[in-house]
């Protein structure tokens, strides 16, 4: 399929409706050359199984960090019309709202490296990690379901967070109109034992410093004032809660399309439509996931912050260590925007799959890999008419996890990056390796094409010191 | 060889896996689910879990036996080595399953297992008995 895509600009490309005869929409990748070159023909292929659902909206977009996914590639947004389009579990995947923390410091890397290992052993003893990994809140059914309805309000009051925390949340972390009579109790079960856990894979919490600054006017707006400055960044989602919630509406979704005459171009592409009961339950689970993921990151800060106090012997707040910004990388949302090259605006599902959203002046948050950067970025205009205000998420994978398992072992992974001065703390080493920075693309090339293209400009870089993976 | 993993995706792990009949197959599948959930050959059988399922076809109930058992993983906080499984075939597939491990701890943890995917899912009889391909969302 990648040799039909005509090229539009030096990151723009383009897959005409005509290439696939079930097509309704064209789809659109931003990426430089280099990128396409190397990007998955399954991946491309399918933006195109996306392209023939109905009510899709033109057009499917795959950004410079797609992947193959679930349904719908990683690195992709399909918007589908508000009143005759579908609502798809397959294509917002198993990791409702997986997304990233990103909180600053006052502390510069030379304050930060003679405490390093400390602050990192400190860091994985309060925050669990792994598969194995229990969680220290033990929450009840009650509680549970006030924390699906009201996402962060709840961890505020329980004293995980401030309001600041809230203001600095997509969607102010809560999603509205979320009901927990919509979660399974098998869903509720995984989720309660699970608030404030990292779990494993590519999840992470990674103590960074600023290496670049783009912008000097917009970066302070976010309270980074020099390169150096100590920063950290978590990387996770909704855990066992979402899982089941996704796979529960898999199989609904599975049955919807069937009793709606939905034809499927892919079997993982299940969906309903969005105005069918089962559009709307699932829409109103996924939001309690979504809630849930917030308040899980939300609870996690509130222990990097009890880390960094008891290594630093002051108050979170003295340190500054306010949320720069927390986001969703993995959601379906109800969106107004631009049909892309017209001025006519429209009522949408905006599926975002390993995409964020990039709104003007809002923080876009990137996150590398162990051994690479990470960006803060900000949304565009130019986001807002052409990619349904949305751009990439991350590095996106090169490599499978058999492949990286078979060139390194995790041992060799950790001594590399520890060589390099970064400290590495994880339950095991199999994750590691699985998880080792050469099997991701290049961050910087896909950060240059999403900024390139114009759908985000650039902010700040950050590096890794230390990671705890699990 | 009771399963092996197949070279086939970027972010995900698929594998293949065999059986001499549908209970072998449906113990095996739940062995390499758990290849990748821990490191398996070190989790001792000192706890046990008991599984009944029922499904309209064998297919769907293989996939609902491995979105059970990745459940019971955060639910009953266990790591399985060994599967007993029955199959009887009424009106609906039930399956009647004993599991057998221990307590979970990051020690012996592997890489969560989100969901079980329909991706070129397959599940076969061939001439030795059974064969499947499942890929699992990493």
């Amino acid at each position: 399929m990648k040799e039909k895509l005509k090229q539009l600009s030096d990151y723009e490309w383009e897959l005409a409706k005509d290439v696939r005869e079930e097509m309704r929409v064209k789809a659109k990748i931003i990426a430089n050359k280099q990128i396409i070159d190397t990007a998955e023909d399954t991946a491309v292929q399918q933006l195109t199984n996306v392209a023939c659902l109905p009510g899709i909206v033109e057009p499917v977009i795959g950004m410079p960090d797609i992947h193959w996914g679930y349904g719908l590639p990683m690195g992709a947004v399909g918007a589908f019309d508000a009143e005759e389009g579908v609502i798809s579990s397959g294509c917002t995947g198993f990791d409702i709202n997986c997304g990233i923390n990103l909180i600053r410091t006052n502390l510069t890397v030379s304050e930060v490296r003679p405490k390093l290992r400390q602050l990192m052993n400190e860091l994985f003893s309060r925050v669990p990690c792994g598969v194995g990994s229990k969680g220290k809140l033990r929450v009840s059914e009650a509680e549970l379901n006030e924390i699906l309805v009201r996402g962060v309000d709840w961890a505020i009051e329980k004293g995980y967070g401030t309001q600041e925390d809230k203001e600095a949340t997509e969607e102010k972390g809560c999603m509205q109109e979320a009901d927990p009579s919509k979660v399974s109790s098998l869903a509720k079960r995984r989720g309660a034992p699970q608030l404030g856990t990292l779990g494993a894979g590519n999840h992470f919490l990674e103590i960074q410093q600023v290496n670049k600054i783009f912008d000097k006017e917009r970066v302070k707006h976010y309270g980074i004032e020099k390169e150096g400055q100590v920063t950290v960044m978590l990387h996770c989602g909704s855990r066992g809660l979402g899982h089941q919630v996704a796979t529960d509406y898999l199989h609904v979704h599975e049955k919807a399309a069937k009793k709606y005459n939905i034809k499927l171009p892919d079997p993982q592409l299940v969906c309903a439509p969005v105005k069918s009961k089962e559009g709307q339950d699932y829409f109103a689970a996924m939001k309690c996931a979504v809630n849930y993921a917030f308040t899980n990151r939300l609870v996690m800060t509130h222990w990097v912050r009890e880390a960094f106090e008891s290594v630093f012997k002051q108050k979170w707040e003295k340190l500054d260590m306010h949320t720069i910004y927390s986001l969703c990388h993995n959601i379906c949302k109800k969106e107004e925007h631009f049909l892309p090259g017209t001025n006519k605006k429209k009522m949408l599902y905006v599926h975002r799959k390993g995409a964020t959203r990039s709104f003007p002046n809002t923080p876009v948050l990137i996150a590398g890999t162990m051994g690479t950067a990470s960006y803060l970025l900000e949304g565009t205009e130019k986001a807002m008419k052409e990619t349904f205000g949305s751009t990439c998420h991350g590095s996106g994978r090169t490599m499978s996890r058999h492949a990286a398992l078979r060139i390194k072992r995790g041992e060799a992974v950790k001594r590399e990056l520890e060589e390099k001065g970064e400290i590495i703390v994880s339950p095991g080493f199999k994750g590691l390796a699985e998880e080792m920075p050469q099997a991701y693309k290049d961050v910087d090339a896909v950060v240059d094409s999403v900024a390139g293209a114009g759908i985000s400009k650039k902010i700040a870089r950050f590096t890794p010191l230390g990671v705890a993976k699990g | 060889m009771k399963y092996k993993f197949i070279k086939d995706l970027t972010s995900d792990v698929a594998f293949e896996v065999y059986g001499k009949n549908k209970e072998e197959l449906f113990e095996n599948s739940a062995l390499a689910l758990f290849d990748i959930i821990c490191e398996i050959k070190k989790v001792r059988q000192e706890k046990e879990k008991n599984f009944v399922i029922e499904a309209e076809g064998l297919e769907d109930l293989l996939v609902r036996w491995l979105e059970a058992l990745i459940a019971s993983v955060d639910i009953d906080e266990l790591f399985f080595s060994k599967f007993e499984v029955k199959i009887e075939k009424n009106k609906k597939y039930k399956l009647e399953a004993k599991a057998f491990g221990e307590p979970t701890s990051t020690e012996k943890s592997g890489t969560v297992v989100k969901g079980i995917t329909r991706y070129k899912f397959k599940l076969e009889k061939t001439k030795k008995g059974y064969k499947a391909r499942i890929c699992c969302d990493i």
